[in-house]
């Protein structure tokens, strides 16, 4: 492939929209290719920084007005329909710019309804939050998608950003996918920090890696195991006894017995030795 | 999560098209701040646009409750339908307006709403500034090129729904997006000099 032609398929490939054969020969031409390598991160950033300059429309008569509250310094925006906007830090004025530039609408003091304000602590705690009740504005189908994904991830466990991007149907666009979890707008309750780069380690976070093992450890995820797997390069545990392969924080994994348990490294190998895939945590298609 | 994946876009057209209470409503919700800034990306006035995409709201309730017959509800692409409609308004507006106001890229920026939402790094103040570049930058772009920024980069839409919007081919439209980003890209290292260059 020629870089002329590459370089006209490397957004649409970021998204994962190209034929399969035509996405290979672009990723293949990336790789090769140094300048046109650079442009699919040149691209990514522009489409970050054209994103944030979205505008909400002037609402000149808003019939509801928007609350806030804080637990700690986290701030919380909510309507009477539910939780609408988190972030942890930074001064109420620079939340309400935010939250202003999203929805368009003002923030006034409130207090948290009691259910709301457990979701959140819960959260915040590491106590996991089954049923988020959120009133987002709706956005592209594709956040959406992402969003719902995100919050089906039990808690204890960890997926990584192209088990997402499998998940909901769009297996190579893995990059744009992970645009939408980095910015979550309800994190905490939106469990955003339960996906973790593939490679291993913890992967960044919008409020620091630190805090990110922190929220997980409390959750139940033994991190420190995690990153060893991570190191050796395993990236699945299957169980002699049943020839079922999870990903290692899967609830079903965590019962194995040390005897039977068996590490990959990648899906095909797993699958050639005649092991099929959790139906719980779906590690790969089978 | 009820509350963050609606129905599908078909039963919502399908919803307003039978007056099913709050469909509409939830249509609203659903679109307006995609097709406000959509019209602020062609039309580069909040007013303007605020005025474009009530408009357009209104024609599109006319057309679903009262012209269309649910046959045709159904086969319609709610969302390129209704980009398409705000598009038409827009350059409608745009032409009329052209004669007292020459396209004034400048006038509405110190509104106070940069995009502070990223995570990227760098002190408050930088970031500011660099949105301010990028905002003006695409005031500069010539409309085409501007309203493909504004719908692949801000609204997100995939290259088929674009695509449906405009009434061009995925293939072409490629080629469009790229030469629309090389000419942002020119824009910002140009710094605030007027861009002349076409798209094609």
């Amino acid at each position: 492939m020629r870089c002329k032609t590459a370089l006209t398929r490397v957004d649409a490939a970021r998204t994962g929209e190209l034929e399969a054969s035509e996405h290979r020969a672009v990723s293949d031409h990336l790789k090769k290719c140094r300048s046109c390598g650079d442009s699919l991160d040149d691209v990514e950033k522009l489409a970050r920084a054209v994103k944030s300059l979205a505008v909400a429309p002037l609402r000149s008569c808003c019939d509801e007005i928007d609350h806030v509250d804080q637990i700690d310094d986290v701030w919380i925006a909510f309507s009477r329909k539910g939780l609408r906007m988190i972030h942890r830090g930074g001064t109420l004025q620079e939340f309400a710019q935010r939250y202003a530039q999203r929805y368009g609408c003002a923030l006034e003091p409130g207090k948290l309804t009691a259910p709301l304000r457990k979701q959140v602590s819960d959260a915040l705690r590491g106590e996991g939050v089954d049923k988020p009740q959120l009133d987002l504005d709706e956005s592209s189908e594709l956040e959406m998608k992402v969003m719902n994904t995100l919050a089906r991830i039990p808690r204890g466990e960890v997926r990584t950003y192209s088990w997402l991007a499998e998940e909901i149907g769009k297996p190579r666009a893995v990059r744009a996918v992970a645009n939408f979890v980095a910015r979550n707008i309800v994190p905490f309750v939106v469990p955003c920090h339960r996906v973790v780069p593939a490679t291993g380690g913890i992967g960044s976070y919008a409020f620091g890696s630190p805090a990110k093992r922190d929220l997980l450890r409390r959750e139940g995820v033994d991190v420190d195991a995690l990153e060893a797997l991570a190191r050796d390069h395993v990236r699945y545990i299957g169980s002699k006894t049943t020839n079922i392969v999870c990903f290692p924080t899967c609830k079903d994994a965590k019962r194995i017995r040390q005897e039977n348990r068996v590490p990959f490294h990648v899906a095909a190998e797993a699958i050639e030795k005649g092991f099929r895939p959790c139906r719980r945590c779906r590690p790969f298609a089978a | 999560m009820a509350h963050a994946l609606g129905a599908p876009e078909v039963e919502l057209a399908l919803s307003v098209h039978r007056c099913q209470s709050g469909a509409f409503e939830r249509l609203i919700e659903r679109f307006e701040t995609s097709l406000f800034n959509y019209a602020h990306g062609i039309l580069q006035n909040a007013f303007d646009a605020q005025e474009v995409v009530q408009d357009a709201l209104m024609r599109a309730h006319k057309a679903l409750t009262k012209q269309y017959d649910e046959e045709r509800v159904a086969a319609l692409a709610l969302r390129p339908w209704l980009f398409r409609t705000v598009r038409n308004l827009s350059l409608n507006k745009r032409r009329s307006r052209r004669g007292d106001h020459l396209d004034q890229p400048l006038a509405d920026f110190d509104d106070n709403r940069l995009g502070p939402f990223t995570n990227d790094t760098g002190d408050d103040f930088t970031r500011r500034e660099e949105a301010e570049m990028l905002r003006r930058a695409i005031a500069l772009l010539p409309v085409e090129a501007r309203e493909l920024i504004v719908l692949r980069f801000i609204e997100e839409m995939s290259y088929a729904d674009i695509a449906k919007t405009l009434g061009s081919s995925e293939a072409a439209l490629r080629g469009k997006v790229f030469r629309a980003l090389k000419l942002l890209r020119e824009a910002l290292e140009k710094g605030s000099q007027p861009c002349d260059v076409r798209p094609h």
